[in-house]
């Protein structure tokens, strides 16, 4: 990760727009892996129902977590808002969290 | 969930697996043959020098823009003068240029070539894809969704499959097919790159917005961005930022 914003200027917003985007693109990364890994996972654990849908927020928010221990706890020198860190990417790796739950599941599970 | 229904292993072996398996080779392949279509920046001819000089104008207005703040008041102004005064400033676009800029829009064939290649290697695949589910796997259920849905997803789930008594987390490899479509979009991010998936769904909203208003031209933008030049409320950074310093140096003294 690449700094997109600068401590030092409290009263002005400093974003380094391409550092930024950088960084949102990392997010993404981290959080598309994780939600196919996790998937895999809850479908190997035979998670069934609300559990496994637990299971990935639960997922998303130990990640966002340490995103917030990459960015050292100062979100505003990496990120220009909270919601980077918190939301960003978590709906779009839902599908794919469900595509392989159901897929390791059905080849564990269900034959 | 009145029974469970035994499913034979063979068709994980022979349908779910081998669906799964083509639906991302299929996506690979589309993302290689799309890039291969892609005409050459090359091959397009050079560009309209009066084209060119109007994106430049509008990426400096929008630096203007952006860097507002950081030059004073007056010197905001006159440079906003520059780009938005009336008739003589650069931002203006007489209005028989708007309509001619549309109309050559629509008659070159180049950027129709480009946007209908893209297309058809998006939707060439998907056809043929699905007729080659349908042809081979119409009618199986072949998956078994984990957690429970209600009735009114049966029509997206067990698309293929005519009965009503089936569970319907049961999924027919129809469907199945559908839910590898949407859901692989993360995995192609992974393996190809992210570029590839953003693109195309910037690709979709770029059409969205043609259908809209014939949207992107340069008078537009042009017009777009003397809008946004007039509304923006100048203030000035640095006088804060001095202060900022003052203490910045006087802390550094003290130590």
């Amino acid at each position: 990760m690449a700094a997109a914003g600068g401590t030092s200027s409290d009263d002005v917003p400093v974003i380094q727009a391409e550092n930024l985007t950088s960084n949102v693109r990392s997010i993404l990364y981290s959080r598309t892996f994780l939600s196919i890994i996790s998937g895999v996972v809850a479908g190997i654990w035979g998670f069934t129902g609300l559990t496994g849908f637990v299971f990935y927020f639960l997922i998303m928010m130990v990640a966002s977590i340490g995103l917030l221990a990459k960015s050292k706890f100062s979100v505003h020198t990496y990120f220009d808002s909270w919601s980077r860190i918190l939301v960003e990417g978590v709906l779009a790796g839902l599908m794919s969290f469900v595509l392989f739950w159901t897929f390791a599941y059905d080849i564990v599970h269900i034959f | 969930m009145a029974e469970e229904l035994v499913l034979d292993t063979a068709i994980r072996d022979w349908v779910l697996i081998p669906l799964s398996v083509v639906m991302v080779l299929i996506g690979v392949l589309r993302y290689f043959v799309s890039k291969l279509m892609r005409s050459p920046p090359s091959a397009s001819p050079s560009p309209d020098p009066k084209t060119v000089k109007e994106g430049q104008v509008v990426i400096r207005a929008r630096n203007l823009r952006n860097g507002a703040q950081f030059i004073p008041a007056k010197a905001f102004k006159a440079r906003k003068l520059y780009y938005t005064n009336g008739e003589a400033g650069l931002l203006h676009v007489p209005k028989e240029d708007a309509q001619k800029a549309q109309a050559a829009m629509f008659s070159d064939p180049n950027m129709a070539m480009d946007m209908m290649k893209k297309n058809l290697s998006m939707i060439v695949p998907q056809t043929l894809t699905f007729a080659w589910v349908n042809f081979f796997f119409s009618g199986f259920v072949a998956a078994k969704i984990p957690f429970p849905l209600t009735q009114r997803f049966r029509g997206m789930l067990q698309n293929g499959i005519d009965l009503s008594t089936v569970d319907v987390s049961y999924v027919s490899s129809r469907s199945w097919y559908f839910l590898n479509l949407f859901g692989l979009r993360g995995l192609f991010s992974l393996i190809l790159g992210e570029e590839n998936v953003y693109a195309a769904t910037d690709d979709a909203q770029k059409m969205m917005a043609m259908g809209g208003g014939m949207g992107f031209n340069p008078a537009m933008s042009l017009s777009a961005e003397k809008d946004s030049l007039d509304i923006i409320q100048h203030d000035w950074a640095l006088p804060k930022m001095e202060r900022h310093a003052e203490e910045v140096l006087r802390k550094l003294l003290k130590n």
